[in-house]
C-alpha cells in the first residue's frame, strides 16, 4: 500500500516535470526539469528492484547528458534572448496527434487487460542485482551480452572521436 | 504498483516527450524532448522484466545498452548543435535549411 502511495507520488511528479520540459519557456528551465523527470526515473527504478540500473541512470542521465545540455545552452544562447515561440497552429496539431496516440495506447494496454489486472507476480528481487547483470554482460555463453558489450566499448570510442571532429574549429 | 499503471506512466511520458519534440523551435529543446522519449522506452523494458518474464535479468541489460546510446547520441547531437551555432549564430529549425530540397 505504501508503495503505492509513492509510486502514485512519483510518477505525478515525473509527469509534472516532464510537462514543465517541454513547455518552458525559457530552455534552460527544461533542462533543469529534465533533472527531475531523470531522478523520478531512478526512484521508480529502485522501486522495481533494478538498483544497478538506477545508479546508471543517475550517473549517466544527470550527471552526464543533464550537465552537457546545459553547457551547450549556456555556449549556445545569448542573453536576451527572445523566448522561442512556436506557431499556435503547430502546437494545436501536435497536441491533437499526441492525444489520439496516448488514448491508442491506453487503448490498446486496456483491451490488453492490463489496467484491471491485478495481479503482482514479480521477479525474484535480485533479477537485477550488481552480480547477476555483471555476469550476464560478461558471459560468452548463448545468453550472454559479451559481444554487445564489447561493441558498446567501440562505439563510444567512435563517439568520442567523432565529437571532437564535428565540433573543433574549421581550419585547424 | 502494477504492469499496467507503469507501462501507462512510460506511454504518458514518450507522448509529452513526442508534443516536445513536435512543437520546439530550438534544436536542443529538441533533444530534451527525445531524451525524454528514450527515458520512456527505459522504463518500459525493466517494468516488464520486473512484472512478468522468464529471463528477468536481459530487461535491465537492455536498458543499460539504451543508456550508453543515448550517451552517444547526445554527444554527437550537441557536437553538430555547437557547429551548427558556430555557422549560423542561430539554432531555430525553422531557419536551418541547409538540407532542404
Amino acid at each position: 500500500m505504501i508503495a503505492d502511495i509513492g509510486f502514485y507520488i512519483v510518477a505525478f511528479a515525473m509527469l509534472v516535470s516532464a510537462i514543465w520540459a517541454v513547455t518552458a519557456k525559457n530552455i534552460l528551465h527544461s533542462a533543469l526539469a529534465l533533472i527531475g523527470s531523470f531522478f523520478g526515473t531512478a526512484i521508480l527504478y529502485l522501486m522495481l528492484s533494478a538498483e544497478f540500473i538506477a545508479v546508471a541512470q543517475v550517473l549517466v542521465y544527470i550527471g552526464g547528458v543533464v550537465i552537457f545540455v546545459i553547457f551547450i545552452i549556456l555556449l549556445t544562447s545569448r542573453l536576451g534572448d527572445k523566448a522561442e515561440i512556436a506557431p499556435a497552429m503547430r502546437k494545436i496539431l501536435a497536441f491533437a496527434l499526441c492525444s489520439a496516440m496516448l488514448g491508442t495506447f491506453l487503448h490498446a494496454l486496456d483491451r490488453a487487460g492490463y489496467l484491471v489486472n491485478t495481479k503482482t507476480a514479480t521477479a525474484a528481487s535480485d533479477f537485477a542485482s550488481m552480480r547477476n547483470i555483471g555476469l550476464r554482460f560478461l558471459d560468452p555463453g548463448a545468453n550472454g551480452f559479451l559481444v554487445p558489450f564489447e561493441i558498446i566499448s567501440l562505439l563510444l570510442l567512435i563517439t568520442v572521436i567523432g565529437a571532437i571532429v564535428i565540433a573543433r574549429k574549421e581550419g585547424e | 504498483m502494477t504492469l499496467g499503471y507503469c507501462l501507462a506512466l512510460a506511454f504518458g511520458l514518450f507522448v509529452i516527450g513526442a508534443y516536445g519534440a513536435m512543437t520546439r523551435k530550438n534544436i536542443v529543446g529538441i533533444l530534451i524532448s527525445i531524451e525524454l522519449m528514450l527515458n520512456a522506452a527505459n522504463i518500459n523494458f525493466v517494468a516488464f522484466a520486473h512484472f512478468h518474464a522468464t529471463d528477468s535479468t536481459s530487461g535491465p541489460i537492455f536498458s543499460a545498452f539504451v543508456i550508453a546510446i543515448a550517451a552517444c547520441e547526445m554527444a554527437v547531437a550537441l557536437a553538430i548543435v555547437v557547429s551548427m551555432f558556430r555557422r549560423h549564430k542561430n539554432l531555430d529549425i525553422d531557419k536551418l535549411r541547409e538540407l532542404h530540397g
